[in-house]
C-alpha cells in the first residue's frame, strides 16, 4: 500500500503547533506505517514536492507577503489543507499587532525597544513585506479543515490524522478535541 | 394561572400563559442557548443567540423575550435556527478582541460556549481591527472594552439591582461602548464598586483584579455563607482553590439579597492587610510570648476562676456568630453570674417586642422613612433596596443630618425635630416602611410608635450580629470602673482602638481573642488567636431577626480556632460543661434568640 503524504510549514506562528504534533508520542511510530511525511520545517526537505501531496498543514497566522507564497504553494500542492493552531485559523498572537497597527508596532520593535541602539527596521527585499492586517490563513487560501487551539492538543491532530487516514473528513472536531486556548 | 399548551421541538408542554418561550423551554428541560439574557435581569433580547422558529411567524424571534400563547409551535434546534445562531456568533466574533488564549475567562466565558456549541473553528468575516480603551481605574476590577460584546447586563444590573444608574451605553453600532456617567473613567464615576456588574458578565471584558488567571471555575469549590460585614446578612458564595480565597460571589438565591453584594462584602475582605494572630500569646515578664492553648486557656480559666464575679467585665464585637454570643452569655452571665456586660457597638433602639416588618417590605412600600440611619454608608445593600423603590416611584424622607448618604435620592429632608411631620406623612401612604437607627433619639422613637400597625419597622443595626447580641443582654450599658478582669471578644473588628479600654484600671487583666494584632491586643495579658469569616461555621442573627448560617470555607489560619470553639474549651478548663455539637449550639442559641 503506498503511504498518504503529507506535508507541514510553518507561517508566523512559534512552531508549538508543530510540538503538539511530536506529542502524539508513540503514536507516531504507528501512523508512519501509513503516511510518509515529505516537507515540513524538521525535515531536510522544506518544500511541498512538485508532485503533490493528500494533506498540507499549516501552522501560523498570515503576517506578511511571504506567508501568502507559502500558504499558496500549500494549497496548489495538496488535496486536503488543514489549518492548524489559533493563529493559522483566528489570526491568534500575532493578530494582536491589529490592535495597534503594522507601523506602530515595527517602530515599537525596532527603533523604541528600550534595549535598541540605532534601530532599523529590517527592509530587505529578501524578506517578506508586513501586511496591514494579520489573518488567519483562510483569509487568502481555501481551507478544508480548521483545528484551533493553543497549541492544539496532541489528541486533536492525531484524530485528525486518522479520520482522514479512514476516508472521512471531519468537518468540526468533536467537543473533546475543539478547544481555543 | 391560566395554562396554555405549546409544541417545543415536537414535545407538548402545558405552561402559565405570557411567561417566556425560554422560560416554558427551560421548565420543560429544553435547552435554548442565550447570551445577554440573565435569570436576575429583565431580557432585552439584544444578542439575539436565544432566536428560534415559530409557525406563523414572519421571522425567528426571541425566546427571551417572546410570551407563548396558545398553539404556539416551536422549532429551537431547526436548521434554519442554527444557521441564523452561526451568523450571529460569526458576526459577535467579528467584532474586537475574542481572542481565548489570552483571556481569564477561557473555560468560564459564555461566548465561549457558544463558538464551541454551534462549531466556530474559524472566522468568516474580517476581525475588527481597531483597539478599544481599558479602563483599570477603578482599585477591585476592571473594564476590558475590547472583550465586551455590548449585551448590556451590566448596565442592567447597575440600573435596576443596584438602582445606582453609572452604566450606560454610547454610540452606534460598532462603535458602541458601555460607559460610566456619560464617558468619565470607572474609578471617577458614581460606581460604587458593588461588583454586581463583574458577576453578570458573561465574558471577560469585566475582570477581577484579584482572582484572574487563578484558575477556571471547575477547578475552584463553591461554599455558600452569609456576609459578616454588616447586619443585612447577604447571603454570599466563597470561592476557593487549593485552601485559598479567591473571590466571593452574590448568591442569587439568597434571601435578603438576591444575589446582590456591596463593596465591603464583596472586595474588601480580600484586601484585608492586617497581621493575623496565628497562636495563643501569654504575657510574661512584660512581653507577649507565643504558647499553646491548653496553657493560655488555663491561665484564663485560674484568673477568672479566683476572680469576684463583681470585678469581672465582658466587652464583645458584634461580629460574632449567635453560638459565641449564646457560650459568653451562658459562661459569663448564667454561670458565673457576671453582670457587667456591654457590646462594642450601638444598638437602634427596641421599638416593640415583636418584629413588625422586614427587608422585604421596602420594596413593597410606597413611602420609605430613614430616620437616624446611613444604610448607604453601613448597610449599603439596604440602601440598594431603598434606591430601588425610589426608581419605581417610591417616596423617600430622609430624617437625619446633611450628610445622609440617601438624602440626594430623597423626596424630602429632614431634621430629627421634624419627625412628627414626616409620620404624618407616612400615616397617609398605604404601605409606609421605616428604616430607623442608632441615630434616632427617644423622642423621635415615641413619635414614630404612633406608626404601629400602619407601618412596617426595620431597624438597620450598627455592626454584623447587634440583634443577636441585644437579645443575649449584651447592650445594656457596660461599666468599665468596677472591671479588674476584663474578657475582651474582639474578634475581626476593626476601628476599636485603646479608648475601648477607658476608665478601666491599670493592672486590670485582660484577654482579648481577636483575629488581627491591634493596639488593643498588645494591651492584653492573654490573646487568643480568633478564626475569620472564610474559616469558621456557625449562624449569624441579622437585622431583622433572620437566623441564618455561615459556613466555613478554609483552613482557619496557623492555630486560630472558631469564636464559639474557643469559649467552648475556655468553659471545659473551667469546668463548666457547656460544650456541645454545633447543631446543638446552634439551635440552643436559636432558641434565645428568637
Amino acid at each position: 500500500m503506498t503511504k498518504v503524504k503529507i506535508a507541514t510549514d510553518w507561517l508566523a506562528g512559534c512552531a508549538g503547533c508543530h510540538m503538539s504534533l511530536l506529542d502524539i508520542d508513540e503514536r507516531v511510530v504507528k501512523l508512519l506505517e501509513a503516511v510518509e511525511f515529505t516537507s515540513s520545517p524538521v525535515t531536510d526537505l522544506k518544500h511541498p514536492p512538485k508532485e503533490g501531496v493528500t494533506v498540507g498543514i499549516l501552522e501560523g497566522a498570515i503576517c506578511n507577503t511571504h506567508n501568502i507564497e507559502v500558504a499558496k504553494q500549500m494549497r496548489e500542492r495538496c488535496q486536503i489543507l488543514i489549518a492548524i493552531g489559533d493563529c493559522a485559523t483566528f489570526g491568534g498572537i500575532p493578530a494582536m499587532r491589529n490592535l495597534v497597527g503594522t507601523e506602530a508596532a515595527l517602530k515599537r520593535a525596532y527603533l523604541e525597544t528600550e534595549s535598541v541602539v540605532d534601530g532599523l527596521i529590517p527592509d530587505s527585499p529578501e524578506l517578506g513585506k508586513p501586511l496591514e492586517t494579520v489573518t488567519g490563513v483562510g483569509e487568502v487560501v481555501k481551507v478544508d479543515l480548521f483545528i484551533p487551539g493553543c497549541p492544539p492538543r496532541a489528541d486533536a491532530l492525531f484524530y485528525a490524522l486518522s479520520e482522514l487516514l479512514a476516508g472521512r473528513v471531519p468537518v468540526i472536531l468533536p467537543p473533546e478535541h475543539f478547544v481555543y486556548d | 394561572m391560566e395554562m396554555v399548551n405549546i409544541t417545543i421541538n415536537g414535545q407538548k408542554i402545558s405552561a402559565p400563559a405570557g411567561i417566556t418561550i425560554l422560560k416554558a423551554a427551560q421548565q420543560a428541560g429544553i435547552d435554548i442557548p442565550t447570551l445577554c439574557n440573565h435569570p436576575a435581569l429583565s431580557p432585552t433580547g439584544a444578542c439575539r443567540v436565544c432566536v428560534v422558529e415559530v409557525e406563523g411567524q414572519r421571522t425567528l424571534i426571541t425566546a427571551c423575550t417572546f410570551p407563548i400563547t396558545d398553539g404556539l409551535v416551536i422549532q429551537t434546534e431547526s436548521p434554519q435556527v442554527v444557521k441564523a445562531r452561526k451568523f450571529i456568533l460569526d458576526m459577535l466574533f467579528s467584532e474586537r478582541n475574542h481572542f481565548c488564549m489570552y483571556c481569564q475567562m477561557s473555560g468560564d466565558c459564555e461566548l465561549q460556549n457558544l463558538g464551541y456549541r454551534y462549531g466556530i473553528d474559524h472566522w468568516v468575516f474580517p476581525t475588527y481591527t481597531k483597539g478599544f480603551p481599558v479602563d483599570a481605574t477603578r482599585k477591585y476590577f476592571l473594564m476590558e472594552h475590547n472583550r465586551c460584546v455590548l449585551c448590556g447586563r451590566c448596565e442592567r444590573a447597575c440600573g435596576t439591582l443596584v438602582a445606582n444608574h453609572t452604566l450606560g451605553l454610547r454610540n452606534r453600532g460598532a462603535k458602541s461602548m458601555i460607559h460610566a456617567d456619560a464617558n468619565l473613567t470607572f474609578g471617577d464615576s458614581s460606581c460604587v464598586s458593588c461588583g454586581t456588574c463583574l458577576q453578570v458578565c458573561p465574558t471577560g471584558a469585566l475582570c477581577d483584579k484579584r482572582s484572574a488567571f487563578m484558575g477556571r471555575d471547575e477547578q475552584t469549590q463553591h461554599v455558600k455563607t452569609t456576609c459578616s460585614h454588616c447586619s443585612v446578612g447577604c447571603a454570599m458564595e466563597i470561592v476557593t482553590r487549593g485552601g485559598n480565597v479567591m473571590k466571593i460571589l452574590g448568591d442569587w438565591d439568597g434571601a435578603v439579597n438576591g444575589g446582590v453584594l456591596c463593596q465591603h462584602g464583596r472586595f474588601d475582605p480580600l484586601y484585608d492587610e492586617r497581621t493575623r494572630i496565628t497562636s495563643p500569646l501569654i504575657r510574661q515578664k512584660g512581653k507577649l510570648v507565643p504558647a499553646n492553648w491548653d496553657e493560655a486557656l488555663q491561665v484564663v480559666a485560674k484568673r477568672l476562676g479566683k476572680a469576684d464575679a463583681k470585678s469581672i467585665g465582658v466587652l464583645a464585637s458584634s461580629n460574632v456568630t449567635n453560638e459565641a454570643l449564646y457560650l459568653l452569655d451562658k459562661l459569663f452571665s448564667k454561670e458565673m453570674k457576671v453582670a457587667n456586660v456591654g457590646l462594642l457597638n450601638r444598638a437602634a433602639p427596641r421599638l416593640f417586642e415583636k418584629p413588625q416588618g422586614s427587608l422585604a417590605d421596602i420594596e413593597k412600600s410606597d413611602v420609605i422613612l430613614v430616620v437616624g440611619a446611613d444604610p448607604v454608608k453601613d448597610q449599603p445593600v439596604a440602601s440598594f433596596l431603598v434606591k430601588r423603590t425610589v426608581d419605581r416611584g417610591g417616596r423617600l424622607i430622609v430624617v437625619d443630618g446633611e450628610d445622609n448618604g440617601l438624602a440626594p435620592f430623597a423626596y424630602m429632608h429632614l431634621p430629627m425635630a421634624d419627625t412628627g411631620k414626616a409620620v404624618e406623612i407616612a400615616g397617609r401612604a398605604n404601605n409606609p416602611v421605616i428604616l430607623y437607627g442608632t441615630g434616632a433619639p427617644e423622642k423621635t422613637v415615641n413619635a414614630l410608635k404612633k406608626l404601629q400597625g400602619k407601618a412596617a419597622f426595620v431597624a438597620l443595626e450598627q455592626g454584623t450580629n447587634t440583634r443577636a447580641a441585644v437579645a443575649f443582654g449584651f447592650a445594656n450599658g457596660f461599666k468599665p470602673s468596677a472591671v479588674k478582669t476584663l474578657f475582651l471578644l474582639l474578634g475581626e473588628q476593626d476601628g476599636i482602638g485603646v479608648e475601648a479600654l477607658e476608665g478601666i484600671g491599670k493592672g486590670a487583666f485582660i484577654v482579648v481573642q481577636a483575629s488581627f494584632a491591634s493596639p488593643l491586643t498588645e494591651q492584653a495579658d492573654v490573646v487568643l488567636p480568633m478564626a475569620i469569616w472564610s474559616e469558621r461555621s456557625g449562624s449569624l442573627t441579622n437585622t431583622e431577626g433572620r437566623v441564618q448560617k455561615v459556613s466555613k470555607a478554609v483552613e482557619p489560619e496557623g492555630e486560630a480556632k472558631a469564636d464559639w470553639e474557643i469559649i467552648s474549651l475556655l468553659a471545659e478548663k473551667m469546668d463548666k460543661k457547656l460544650g456541645a455539637s454545633l447543631e446543638e449550639l446552634s439551635a440552643r442559641a436559636t432558641q434565645n434568640i428568637k
